[in-house]
């Protein structure tokens, strides 16, 4: 059997594996983005305590490992509250709360690269600090934030592949699950790690284009 | 009665006591002209005026409005007090159209159409008509703070503070910027001027301030000021100056 006949065979499984391994990284994003917003706010805030707060999640999530957090969510939690929880949830838990402390940390350096003179100048104009933060911080930070941003989305994508320690079945998963029928492992771990690389090359490829268009009003002269 | 008044303020920055017994009072079509040394806190009344920094102590009124108490209003009488920097500020991710007519519309004060209609007065004024839908990184710096003078009159402020606002420019852009704000002048804008520019002083304040260490040292026409000046520290600096 070579590895085209491979592909054929366990074709509807690696789909769908990789099919849910998008959902997870795209759900993940959502809520990881409304956390680094709301962190990334905070930790920009004029007030102590609300800064202070930021920065324990920040350091949380960065200070402990991603496979460590996967466990206490999908074990730890569960146990203590005496519950259970579907492995899925669990992974896009995890994976929000995870990437949601890094994108907390661009939004914050977003939006400290921006000159203190936009927020002065916005304030001057009698505009509140939230409208001058939505209309005219933020449009500038997001422009400097969007490689880190598009780095980050790449990330917990692969991230997706740790999940598969706790049983939800993702692509890497599916990849275990079909290499214990039919210990191909090598022609098996090479199928998905091209599905993995092709996926990610096509998301580069968008976000550069995103990025080109992102910038305004240059060279137009 | 007077536009702006200022009692008894002080501005400190942790040990540093940068303001420390300022009163000033500004009357209505008044231009202050403030100079003096660098460090000396010119930057920092300036902008105690329109609570970018709160005040430590004392009061500031801006047409009877107690700016060190605001409180919720800041934002509201922040709209009668237009503040021009020295570094422009211009927004660079909108057009100088949009620069212009942007708060006016966010704030509802006006409808688009009739903010960008003012907008293309407040662009002829500074005789930038031609410049409407560019972005500010293709403007010179002198264009560029008129500009930024445009988007504080579009306010409709009813005083004017500038933060040395000819500083960043190349000198032959000086000329342009401060025949605007002769104009304003002109016009009864009440004014208040932080600049090294002398001759704008001489010329157009009706007052002119000299600060040092955190006190006004002396003040008067510009005619006495630079003319016949009396405290020793003012004549060291206007020396050096001119
Ligand atoms: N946010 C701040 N934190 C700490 N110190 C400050 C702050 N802003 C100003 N200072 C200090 O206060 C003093 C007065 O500053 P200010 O900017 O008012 O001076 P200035 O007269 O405008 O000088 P220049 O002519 O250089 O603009 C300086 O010693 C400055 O370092
Ligand atoms: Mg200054």
């Amino acid at each position: 059997m070579n590895i085209l006949t491979l592909v054929v065979q366990y074709w509807p499984r690696l789909i769908a594996g990789l099919g849910l391994t998008i959902q997870i990284t795209i759900i993940s994003l959502i809520l990881a983005g409304i956390l680094g917003m709301v962190f990334g706010l905070l930790s920009v805030s004029k007030r102590k305590t609300l800064r202070a707060i930021a920065l324990v999640y920040v350091d949380i999530v960065r200070g402990t490992p991603l496979l460590v957090q996967a466990f206490f969510i999908y074990f730890g939690i569960p146990m203590a509250l005496g519950i259970q929880l579907d492995p899925v949830v669990s992974g896009v838990i995890t994976l929000s709360l995870n990437a949601g402390g890094y994108l907390a940390e661009i939004v914050r350096g977003g939006i400290e690269s921006i000159s203190k003179g936009q927020m002065e100048a916005a304030r001057s104009l009698g505009l509140p600090y939230g409208m001058a933060m939505r209309s005219v911080i933020l449009p500038q930070a997001i422009r400097t934030m969007t490689p880190a941003l598009i780095n980050q989305c790449i990330i917990t994508l692969k991230d997706t592949s740790l999940l598969s320690v706790i049983s939800v079945t993702e692509l890497t998963q599916t990849g275990r699950l079909i290499i214990a029928n039919n210990y191909r492992s090598f022609e098996v771990w090479l199928i998905v790690a091209v599905m993995y690389f092709v996926i990610i090359m096509i998301l580069s490829k968008i976000s550069k284009r995103i990025e080109r268009k992102m910038s305004y009003g240059k060279s137009k002269n | 009665m007077g536009k702006v008044k200022i009692k008894n303020l002080k501005k400190s920055f942790g040990d540093l006591e940068v303001l420390k017994d300022i009163n000033l009072e500004v009357k209505e079509q008044e231009v202050i002209c403030i100079i003096g040394a660098s460090g000396s806190g010119k930057s920092t009344l300036l902008r105690c005026i329109n609570a970018l920094e709160d005040a430590s102590s004392g009061t500031v009124e801006v047409d009877g409005n107690d700016i060190t108490r605001a409180d919720g209003n800041i934002n509201k009488y922040r709209q009668d007090i237009g503040m021009v920097f020295q570094q422009f500020n211009l927004f660079p991710h909108m057009t100088v159209l949009k620069n212009i007519s942007f708060a006016p519309v966010a704030l509802k004060l006006k409808t688009k159409a009739e903010a960008e209609e003012t907008a293309l007065k407040l662009l002829r004024r500074v005789d930038l008509e031609e410049k409407a839908n560019v972005y500010p990184e293709q403007l010179s710096g002198g264009q560029q703070q008129r500009v930024a003078i445009a988007r504080a009159l579009a306010m409709n402020p009813d005083v004017m503070l500038f933060d040395e606002p000819t500083s960043a420019l190349d000198p032959e852009m000086v000329g342009e910027v401060l025949n605007v704000m002769k104009q304003l002048a002109k016009d009864g804008m009440t004014m208040i001027v932080v600049t090294h520019e002398m001759g704008f002083a001489r010329e157009v304040a009706d007052r002119v301030i000299f600060i040092d260490e955190g006190f006004i040292v002396e003040e008067g026409p510009p005619s006495e000021i630079f003319g016949n000046p009396k405290n020793q520290r003012t004549i060291n600096f206007l020396n050096k100056v001119l």
